[in-house]
């Protein structure tokens, strides 16, 4: 069996999915699914048994759709597409809305905002080196100290935000990569 | 006054409630104010910097993770301190000794974070002494003299609260933080001048 690598670019991904490689169609809901999964639950506060819903179709669009997408780099943001209008049609049927974007709230905008954003982000730290990504997930997610971090990588205190910031450095050359060019393109 | 109202106060009702009788707020919250200000500082300080220095953005980030992290123990220290000094004076009545053991391990356990906060930010404030943009090195100094000022005085809440005795590791980690702390405002001043 064919090993998916998940260091493949988004773009790569799409690629072997159309060439029909069952083992990347799994690196793509692996990829995914978290994202598709917090824009229902932490976007829209759908009910779990709507999300999980949701979740079902989106990728089951995805399958069959995913030869109308016309830019390959594009497929976060056709997936978060997709996934915005489900939801809508989820929240409409339960209150008998007509689905429409100016549905959402400022702070649902806000709030979808954030999570493309810190899914961005932890896309990009993935392709950083492990003690970089180590430094960084210690400092930002876990607020270790520069104390605590030295004493568990047993590198020195004082040379501890020098490392953040060059691994900071490295991320936002990442992100800055990444959004060129990866703009929204659908069915 | 009721700590959950600190953090919405203007700075100078908040000046004044420090002025005010009673304990609270007291030293943990001004070191952990202190600290707060060192940060912004060092923010500051980065922001200016990013016409000359790289790696300005990724020190700004770091102080502004540094400022999120202590601006809740200015009000924490308070709060731990006024459930302590309520069990204090339950047990002046003999009673509830375990409880207040475990009450005043909570308030000892605040000034330890605000200690390894405010070495943190010395050492950024060093940082943004050496390297920021020379119009703003002066402020990174006062940034790093502040948070090693707030290190020390933590340090010594550490060594004060009755929860922490002589052998405690915390104690010899607050210590050795103040003087790393004061280390680093030392080469921030070189630095500025």
């Amino acid at each position: 069996m064919r090993q998916v690598p998940a260091t493949l670019t988004d773009s790569q991904l799409v690629q072997r999915c159309r060439e029909g490689d069952p083992e990347a169609w799994n690196e793509l809901v692996e990829r995914f699914s978290r994202y598709v999964y917090a824009i229902c639950v932490q976007g829209f506060r759908l009910r779990e048994q709507d999300a999980e819903d949701v979740f079902q179709e989106v990728f089951t669009r995805v399958y069959s759709r995913l030869d109308t997408l016309r830019d390959d780099s594009a497929v976060r943001p056709w997936i978060a597409q997709l996934t915005r209008r489900l939801c809508l049609d989820t929240l409409a049927a339960g209150s008998r809305v007509q689905p429409s974007d100016e549905v959402l709230a400022p702070a649902q905008e806000q709030a979808l905002e954030d999570l493309d954003e810190a899914f961005a982000v932890r896309e990009a730290m993935t392709a950083l080196s492990e003690p970089c990504q180590e430094v960084l997930d210690r400092f930002f997610a876990r607020d270790e100290s520069y104390r605590t971090i030295s004493a568990e990588l047993q590198l020195p205190a004082g040379t501890i935000a020098s490392r953040i910031s060059r691994c900071l450095v490295q991320l936002r050359e990442r992100l800055e990569g990444r959004n060129e060019g990866a703009a929204p393109s659908s069915e | 006054m009721a700590t959950d109202d600190y953090l919405d106060l203007r700075l100078s009702d908040f000046l004044e409630s420090l002025a005010e009788g009673g304990r609270a707020p007291g030293g943990g919250s001004a070191a952990a104010f202190t600290v707060a200000l060192a940060a912004g500082l060092v923010a500051m300080v980065a922001r200016s910097s990013r016409g000359s220095w790289k790696e300005a953005s990724a020190v700004g980030a770091q102080a502004t993770s540094l400022l999120r992290r202590i601006v809740p123990l200015v009000r924490t220290d308070a709060d731990a301190w006024e459930d302590a000094l309520e069990e204090l004076r339950a047990a002046a009545e003999g009673v509830r000794a375990d409880v207040l053991e475990q009450k005043l391990e909570g308030a000892a356990a605040i000034p330890v974070l605000i200690a390894e906060a405010a070495v943190d930010a010395a050492l950024l404030g060093q940082l943004a002494a050496e390297r920021g943009d020379g119009s703003y090195r002066a402020d990174a100094a006062v940034a790093a003299v502040l948070a090693a000022a707030a290190a020390e005085a933590a340090a010594h809440l550490v060594e004060v609260n009755l929860a922490v005795r002589e052998d405690d590791p915390r104690l010899a980690q607050a210590r050795a933080g103040a003087e790393a702390a004061a280390g680093a405002a030392a080469r921030a001043l070189d630095a500025a001048r």
